[in-house]
C-alpha cells in the first residue's frame, strides 16, 4: 500500500531511535568500509556484523530476503559469471578453450558478491529503521535546502499514488482491448503511449492543484519557519557515531599504514 | 470591514477569450455562511480563487474591477497577506494533501507562518478535534477515506486560524458517508464557531439548509442572491441556472401550488415532516391526530 | 451492432456469478459470497458505500479481476478462461475517471482505439465509431482533442470509446461524478436510449437519487455481500438496508418513511409522487 519505496517498519529498537543523521553517516561509512576491505574473510565478517544489525533492528530474515531478492539474484549472477570471465591465477580447476575456471577467480567473484550484499543490506537497514519523514528532515538538517527537502518529501509521498494511477490507467486501457507488450513495434509503442499520456496528464494536473495548495498554506510567506518536531543528537547518538567512525578508521589505518592484509 | 468585497469584477483566464466572470459584484460579511450555486463553468470556482488571492497572484489572467479581502485590495498586496487570512479547501482530496502524515499536514501552514512550536501543537489538536479527526495524527494520507482526507484538508486550513474559509466543491468526489461527515463539520463551523465561510456547490441538497445566503450564478454572472428560503421558494429559479433544487424545497413548492397557498418553505426533512404532519395530514376528514 | 435483445419474456442470462469470492493480494477480502445473474437488456444499479465491493464485483465481470473462489461466466464461458481483450467485446467498462483513458489527438481517434485493438475490419470500425459518436452526441467535437473538452464531454468520449467496441453489456462506474444537473441529465438520457435499443446497462454508484430515477433493478452491497437484490422500488422500502450499506436515501424517501403512519407509501422517490399521496391522504387546508 505505501509502495516498495517505503520499507519503514515501526519498532522500538536502538537503531530506530538513533538520530537519522548518524544512521546516514553510519551507512556511508560502512559502505566505504565495504570497498576498503578486499579480503573475502573480512568481508564475510562485515556481512555477519551487518546481519547482526538487522537482527537488532527486528527485521525478520524472511522480510529481509524478500526485500533483497533482486540483490540476491545479482549476487548469484556475480558468483557464477566472474570465474567465466576472469581466467587469471592458479590453481586451475577446469578449462574449456579460452575459458579457465581458477580458484582465485572464484574467490574474487565471491568477494564482489559479498561486497554487494553488504552494501545492499546496510542500506536496507537504513530504510527499514528510518521513516521517509526523518530521512528528509535529516538531509535538510545536514544542509539540504528546505525546498529541495520538501520536493523530495512530496515526491516520496506521491510515488505510491502515482503507481496506483498507472495501474488504474492500465486497467482502463486493457478494458478497451489494449494488451501491453504485444503487437508489432508501432502498435506496441502506441499501447505504451495510451498509458503514458494519461499518466503524465494526471501528474501535471496534480502538480497544478498542489502548487495552489502550497500557496494557500502560506508556503514561502516568510523567510523564517518553525519545525514542529526536531531531531537532536543525544549521548547515545554520539557514542554510536564514534563506534562507526572507529569501525572505519581502524581498518583504514591497519591496511594502509600497517599493511595488514584486509 | 467586509470579509470579501467584489465590485464589477471581470476576469478571463489566460488564453481564454470567454470571461469566466462578467461584471460580478458580491459582498460577504464577517460571520456569514455564503453558498454559491452554479453549474460547471458558471464561475463559482473562479470566485473561490479570487477570495483568497490565488487570482491574480498564482493564476494568470485578466482581472478588472475591485477585489478587496478584509479591506485589502488584492492587486496591491502580496499573496502572503491573504493566505494568512483566508483558508482554502480544493475539490480533489488527493492532490491537496502532500505531507506524509496528518499531523505534518495540519502543522504545515502554521510552520510556514513561523508560529512557535507549542502553539502549533495546540492548533493541530484544536483543528483535528474540530473536524472530528482527533487521534489521527500519525495516519498517512493513503490510509484515509476521501471524506477523511477532505476533513484533514479543512483542519490544515483551520490551523492557520483564518478569518474566512473558502471551499470549492469539497464534496465532489465523496461517498455518502464522506458527504455527511463533511457537511456536519461545516454546519458546526457555522453554528458553534461563527466562521465566515464561502462555499461553492453544484448541488443544492445539503448546504442550502444552513447557509445564511445563497448566490445563484450562471455564465459568469450572479443571477440572484438572498436567504435560502427566498431563493428556494421557486425551484425553477435553481433549474434555470442548471442546479437541481433540494427535494424538500420542491415538495414545499408543489404543496403551495396544489393547495393554493404560499406559506410552505422546507429547508430540511425535519421541517418538512413537522409542517406536513401538523398542517396537511392533520386536517384529513376523520383523519388521525 | 448486435440486434436488439428479445423482449423481456425470454431474457437469457449474459453474466452468471456463482459463489464469487475475491481477495486482493494484500489480504483484503473484498467479495465474500456473491450470487448474481444479469440478463440481456437489464438496467441494473449496483450500489454500496466505499469498501462494499461493488467496484471489485464489476471488475470481475470483464476479466480485469479473476475470481479467487466461485465462478463468473459471461455468455456461458468462465471469465478465467478468457482474456480481458476478448471479454471487452462483450462487457464494456467505462471507468470513473475519463482522464485515465483519454490520450489521442482527436475524439474520433480516441473512439477508434477500442475497436482497432479488437481487430475488426476497417469498414466495421468506421461504422461502430460513427454509431458511438452519435449515441453520445459528440458529432461537433469529433476532430477536437479530447483533453481540451469539459468534464461532461470527456466523460461522454470515454463512454463512446467503450461503446464503439459494441459490447452487449455496458458497465459505468459513477458516471455522473462531477457533472452538473444538465450534463447528468444529458448523459443519463443517452444511456436510456442505449438500454431501449437492447444494451444491458450496469451502473456502479452510491447516488441513490440517480438510482431512483433510472435503474430498474437494484443490487445493494455491503462488506462484500449482496444485502438486497430487488426491483428499483423495493430498494427504497427498507431504509435500514441502505443505511447498513453506507448509502443515503433521497430526502423525499426519508420524508415518506417518516410519514408512513399516515398511509403514505414508503418507496416514494420523487417530490411529485409524495405530494400526490399527501393530497390523497391529507385534506384541504385553505
Amino acid at each position: 500500500m505505501t509502495g516498495f519505496v517505503d520499507l519503514y517498519t515501526e519498532a522500538d529498537t536502538f537503531l530506530h531511535r538513533m538520530d537519522p543523521r548518524v544512521k546516514i553517516a553510519a551507512v556511508l561509512l560502512l559502505s566505504i568500509l565495504a570497498f576498503l576491505l578486499s579480503s573475502l574473510y573480512y568481508l564475510l565478517v562485515l556481512l555477519a556484523f551487518i546481519f547482526l544489525l538487522t537482527y537488532l533492528a527486528k527485521a525478520t530474515m524472511s522480510r529481509t530476503m524478500f526485500a533483497l531478492k533482486f540483490v540476491l539474484r545479482l549476487m548469484v549472477l556475480i558468483i557464477v559469471l566472474w570465474p567465466l570471465f576472469d581466467p587469471s591465477g592458479t590453481p586451475v580447476l577446469a578449462s574449456l578453450g579460452p575459458v579457465k575456471i581458477t580458484v582465485p577467480a572464484i574467490v574474487r567473484g565471491l568477494t564482489s558478491a559479498v561486497r554487494v550484499g553488504c552494501l545492499a543490506t546496510v542500506w536496507y537497514i537504513l530504510m527499514f529503521t528510518t521513516s521517509q519523514r526523518d530521512l528528509v528532515r535529516a538531509l535538510v538538517k545536514l544542509g539540504l535546502r528546505f525546498d529541495f527537502g520538501l520536493t523530495l518529501a512530496i515526491s516520496l509521498r506521491f510515488f505510491p499514488t502515482f503507481i496506483s494511477t498507472i495501474d488504474s490507467i492500465t486497467d482502463a486501457q486493457r478494458a478497451r482491448g489494449m494488451e501491453l507488450g504485444r503487437g508489432r513495434l508501432f502498435k506496441r509503442s502506441k499501447n505504451y503511449v495510451s498509458v503514458l499520456v494519461p499518466a503524465i496528464v494526471s501528474a501535471l494536473r496534480t502538480a497544478d492543484t498542489l502548487a495552489l495548495a502550497l500557496q494557500s498554506r502560506a508556503y514561502g510567506a516568510r523567510s523564517d519557519r518553525t519545525f514542529l518536531t526536531e531531531i537532536k543528537m543525544r549521548g547515545t547518538d554520539y557514542a554510536a557515531l564514534s563506534v562507526v567512525l572507529g569501525l572505519l578508521v581502524v581498518p583504514l589505518v591497519a591496511k594502509y599504514f600497517f599493511s595488514v592484509p584486509l | 470591514m467586509r470579509a470579501l468585497d467584489l465590485r464589477n469584477v471581470k476576469f478571463s483566464y489566460r488564453g481564454s477569450d470567454v470571461p469566466a466572470l462578467d461584471n460580478v459584484s458580491l459582498e460577504v460579511e464577517k460571520g456569514e455562511f455564503v453558498t454559491v450555486l452554479g453549474a460547471n463553468g458558471s464561475g463559482k470556482s473562479t470566485i473561490c480563487m479570487l477570495a483568497n488571492g490565488l487570482i491574480p497572484h498564482a493564476i494568470q489572467g485578466d482581472l478588472e474591477g475591485i477585489v478587496r479581502i478584509f479591506g485589502l485590495d488584492v492587486k496591491e498586496h502580496e499573496i502572503a497577506e491573504f493566505t494568512t487570512k483566508v483558508g482554502m479547501v480544493f475539490q480533489e482530496p488527493e492532490s491537496q494533501l502532500f505531507c506524509m502524515s496528518v499531523e505534518e499536514e495540519v502543522a504545515f501552514g502554521p510552520e510556514n507562518l513561523a508560529v512557535p512550536r507549542d502553539e502549533i501543537r495546540e492548533r493541530v489538536e484544536w483543528a483535528l478535534e474540530l473536524v472530528g479527526m482527533k487521534g489521527y495524527n500519525d495516519r498517512s494520507p493513503f490510509s484515509l477515506s476521501g471524506g477523511e482526507k477532505q476533513r484533514v484538508a479543512i483542519a490544515a486550513a483551520l490551523s492557520m486560524r483564518p478569518e474566512m474559509l473558502v471551499l470549492d466543491e469539497p464534496a465532489y468526489a465523496l461517498d455518502p458517508i464522506g458527504r455527511i461527515g463533511l457537511y456536519s463539520v461545516l454546519k458546526d463551523l457555522k453554528e458553534k464557531h461563527g466562521m465566515t465561510v464561502l462555499l461553492a456547490e453544484r448541488d443544492a441538497e445539503e448546504a442550502a439548509a444552513f447557509s445564511d445566503r445563497l448566490v445563484l450564478m450562471k455564465g459568469g454572472r450572479i443571477i440572484e442572491s438572498g436567504p435560502p428560503r427566498l431563493m428556494l421558494r421557486d425551484p425553477e429559479d435553481l433549474r434555470a441556472i442548471g442546479v437541481n433544487p433540494p427535494q424538500v424545497a420542491e415538495v414545499a413548492s408543489l404543496l403551495n401550488t396544489r393547495l393554493m397557498i404560499s406559506r410552505f418553505s422546507f429547508l430540511n426533512v425535519d421541517e418538512a415532516e413537522k409542517a406536513i404532519v401538523d398542517e396537511v395530514l392533520a386536517l384529513k376528514p376523520g383523519g388521525r391526530q | 451492432m448486435i440486434p436488439s435483445a428479445p423482449s423481456s419474456m425470454t431474457r437469457e442470462k449474459i453474466v452468471s456469478i456463482r459463489g464469487l469470492k475475491f481477495t486482493y493480494e494484500g489480504g483484503v477480502e473484498a467479495i465474500r459470497d456473491v450470487n448474481l445473474d444479469i440478463r440481456y437488456g437489464e438496467y441494473i444499479a449496483i450500489v454500496g458505500g466505499n469498501g462494499s465491493g461493488k467496484t471489485t464485483l464489476a471488475k470481475n465481470m470483464n476479466g480485469l479481476l479473476r475470481p479467487t473462489g466461485g465462478s463468473v461466466a459471461v455468455m456461458d464461458k468462465p471469465t478465467s478462461e478468457q482474456k480481458v481483450a476478448a471479454l471487452a467485446k462483450i462487457v464494456g467498462y467505462a471507468f470513473q475517471n475519463p482522464d485515465h483513458q483519454l490520450f489521442c489527438s482527436s475524439v474520433e481517434e480516441e473512439v477508434r482505439f477500442g475497436p482497432t485493438n479488437l481487430g475488426y475490419p476497417d469498414e466495421a470500425i468506421r461504422d461502430k465509431v460513427e454509431k458511438a459518436i452519435e449515441a453520445m452526441n459528440l458529432g461537433q467535437f469529433r476532430k477536437l482533442p479530447p483533453l481540451t473538452l469539459r468534464l461532461g464531454e470527456r466523460r461522454r468520449v470515454s463512454i463512446a470509446s467503450v461503446i464503439a467496441m459494441d459490447p452487449q453489456v455496458l458497465i459505468l462506474d459513477e458516471p455522473t461524478t462531477g457533472l452538473d444537473a444538465g450534463e447528468s441529465a444529458e448523459l443519463m438520457h443517452r444511456l436510456k436510449r442505449l438500454n431501449d435499443e437492447g444494451k444491458t446497462i450496469i451502473l456502479i454508484t452510491h447516488d441513490m437519487k440517480l438510482v431512483a430515477e433510472h435503474a430498474k433493478r437494484v443490487v445493494v452491497m455491503a462488506r462484500g455481500k449482496v444485502l438486497l437484490d430487488t426491483d428499483a422500488r423495493g430498494a427504497f422500502s427498507d431504509l435500514e438496508i441502505l443505511r447498513q450499506s453506507s448509502l443515503e436515501p433521497p430526502a423525499v424517501t426519508q420524508l415518506a418513511h417518516r410519514l408512513s403512519a399516515y398511509d403514505i407509501p414508503r418507496d416514494i422517490v420523487s417530490p411529485e409522487e409524495l405530494v400526490f399521496h399527501l393530497m390523497r391522504a391529507g385534506g384541504d387546508i385553505r
